[in-house]
């Protein structure tokens, strides 16, 4: 495992395996102007892949840690709260904030959620304009607003 | 003169003899027929007859009736022949009470040897023999208490040291051992090693104790079966408190304990299943949760982009149909999301306990502020009585049933709903009412249904699962929910809470 991530573009990681919402996800960042800074996987398996650079990953040597990672719960292979217990359970990731974006407002879900540890839990609206909206403010708060201990480590631009 | 002197003396010593007899016994003497010449104080005191009364009559005078005629003619028979007669007599006073009196006749012999007269010597016995008798009764009502509990209950007595010395037939009955088995034996011989040490001991030292044990003990047959008796060990102490022996009554219950068995196991199953069906019901939930939502929102949401991306290549009536698309996946969102809520509320244990109504409603109050900006509406809230019951659900109730109130009536001039409960026939029946658009009697029973809906779309949006939830959440209060209502006179729901007086 290696200790530290190498530097790379990915800023907004989304993990998400329903083609269409991934489509909404990036039309709102398109018009946002963020597109460039997102990487989509498709499955939770490959998504840890990526992350601790094993597996399909192992040889990438260029990402650095995403500024957020944006997960689905419903995911082939490794589900989304999987995915985020072994984020939050590694000290490598732990600090990386994580925030849920799922169809289900099931209890259960919220309250595993946030006791392996979720940065922010939202419901995907139904609605496209809001739906649009909720991801907009999401990326612009945690690309934007947040900090992490990772942000003040960074040479000023 | 010496011979005159002893003579003197023997019958002062005669005299002596008799007056302390006299003082002792009662006695009576009468000649050879019977009659009676001589009676003492005593005989007179018990008989209550006087001596002139007594003297000349025979015995029959004093004859109780009680003694057969062979008794009276064996005395006759005995004295007759110059022997003593003994026995216990019973007469009777001249009062007509009776006395028994234990008798010696003595007969006295002429020198012919035939009887002279007979002295008869008697002891007042009537305590001893009334004593005799409540025994004897006593005895008798033991003996058919002992009959009637033998005939009901499986008996039997051990001593301190546990050994069995008596057992009735229902012991043997039960147990499958013949007397001879049981007797000497200690009640391991039934023992089914159902119960544990703990249980056994506390049993010993209770009745150690000299306190009466009550349980429910298994026991084993000698065929190998197994019975269940209800149980009470009585002990029964000696004069230093110890336990003298035990008397142990039984019944069985073999029958009661395995229904008791069968329904315990029947409810083990019964929520096993319904365990089951909710852990089914939760999982199709959730996956209607997950899996429904997204192409849902699929549709919805190209139909949008459509709209967004081809706005100056499509025409207005493509447009205008883009929009239906999108408005119709909009509201099979709204639906899927009511039917969750409906079997969330459901599924959700119910939590109980003493709520303040009126709280609820001011809450719920507040929430709809929104919902009447721009509007006149005169809500009045009267007197709302405390309830039990679940305050998340009973808000959920009210918040559906004040927000159809505002909805149906915003058509009104001057919406007026009250909020309010009334007593009848002994329980609280909460309403809201409305002078809203209402609905058609004849329609009501469709109110409660999941997804009906008894006005058109384009006059009233909804979906058609409020009241629906409403109703679930009523009947899992144990109360009951019901409408009343006319065409664009106002709609009225009533609601009761079953547990308000239980």
């Amino acid at each position: 495992m290696n200790s530290v991530f190498p530097p790379g573009t990915a800023e907004i990681l989304l993990i998400e395996d329903n083609p269409d919402d991934a489509e909404f996800f990036v039309h709102t960042l398109e018009k946002a102007g963020l597109a460039a800074r997102c990487r989509i996987i498709p499955d939770g398996a490959e998504a840890l892949e990526f992350i601790f650079c094993t597996g399909r990953h192992a040889e990438r040597q260029s990402v650095s840690r995403p500024k957020v990672i944006v997960i689905d719960l419903m995911l082939p292979k490794v589900n989304g709260l999987e995915v985020l217990r072994r984020l939050k359970s590694d000290p490598l990731t732990r600090t990386i904030p994580v925030v849920v974006l799922s169809s289900s407002q099931e209890e259960r879900d919220l309250i595993e959620g946030y006791e392996l540890g979720v940065n922010s839990y939202i419901v995907k609206p139904m609605d496209f304009d809001e739906f649009g909206q909720s991801v907009r403010l999401l990326c612009q708060y945690w690309l934007q607003y947040n900090l992490t201990p990772e942000t003040l480590k960074k040479p000023p631009a | 003169m010496r011979a005159e002197q002893q003579l003197r003396a023997s019958l002062k010593e005669i005299d002596d003899l008799k007056a302390a007899l006299d003082e002792h016994a009662i006695v009576a003497i009468t000649e050879p027929q019977g009659r009676i010449t001589y009676v003492n104080d005593k005989f007179c005191a018990i008989s209550k007859y006087s001596p002139q009364e007594l003297i000349g009559q025979d015995h029959r005078i004093i004859n109780s009736g009680y003694h057969s005629k062979e008794f009276i003619r064996d005395i006759w028979k005995t004295i007759g022949q110059g022997k003593v007669w003994k026995g216990e007599i019973k007469n009777k006073a001249k009062d007509g009470s009776f006395y028994w009196v234990d008798t010696t006749i003595v007969p006295f012999l002429d020198e012919e040897g035939k009887p002279r007269q007979y002295v008869a010597i008697r002891a007042d016995i009537t305590e001893r023999k009334r004593t005799e008798e409540q025994l004897r009764i006593s005895f008798k009502e033991i003996g058919d208490l002992k009959a009637a509990l033998d005939e009901h209950a499986i008996v039997a007595i051990t001593d301190p040291q546990g050994k069995i010395t008596y057992v009735n037939d229902k012991f043997c009955a039960i147990s499958k051992y013949s007397r001879e088995e049981l007797l000497g034996q200690d009640h391991r011989v039934i023992n089914s090693g159902h119960h544990p040490k703990e249980f056994i001991r506390d049993l010993w030292t209770t009745i150690g104790q000299g306190q009466v044990w009550h349980g429910e003990i298994k026991n084993k047959a000698k065929d190998g079966s197994f019975y269940w008796v209800d149980t009470t060990i009585v002990p029964f102490l000696n004069d230093l408190g110890k336990p003298r022996q035990y008397v142990a009554i039984r019944a069985d219950i073999t029958e009661s304990k395995a229904a008791e068995e069968k329904i315990r196991q029947m409810n083990v199953e019964l929520e096993q299943r319904v365990a089951e069906r909710t852990a089914e019901l939760e999982a199709f939930s959730y996956s209607i949760s997950h899996d429904l939502r997204a192409p849902v929102r699929a549709i919805g949401g190209f139909a949008r982009m459509v709209q967004e991306d081809f706005a100056d290549q499509l025409p207005p009536a493509a447009q205008q149909k883009l929009d239906r698309i999108h408005k119709n996946a909009m509201k099979m969102g709204q639906l899927i999301d009511g039917l969750l809520t409906f079997s969330r509320l459901s599924r959700q244990p119910l939590n109980k306990q003493s709520v303040a109504t009126a709280t609820i409603v001011q809450r719920v109050l507040e929430e709809l502020q929104s919902e009447q900006a721009n509007r006149c509406v005169n809500i009045s809230v009267t007197e709302l009585p405390d309830c039990q019951a679940d305050p998340t659900l009973l808000q959920q109730v009210y918040s559906n049933l004040i927000s159809n109130a505002l909805k149906y009536s915003r058509r009104s001039e001057q919406a007026i709903i009250e909020i309010g409960a009334s007593q009848q026939e002994g329980s609280c029946v909460y309403f809201v009412k409305d002078n809203g658009a209402g609905f058609e009697m004849e329609y009501a029973h469709k109110l409660f249904g999941v997804f009906q809906r008894l006005h058109r779309a384009d006059e009233f949006e909804g979906t058609g699962v409020g009241l629906a939830i409403v109703q679930r959440i009523i009947l899992r209060h144990g109360g009951r929910v019901w409408a009343e209502g006319k065409p664009n006179k106002g709609a009225t729901f009533y609601f009761t809470l079953g547990g308000v007086h239980e």
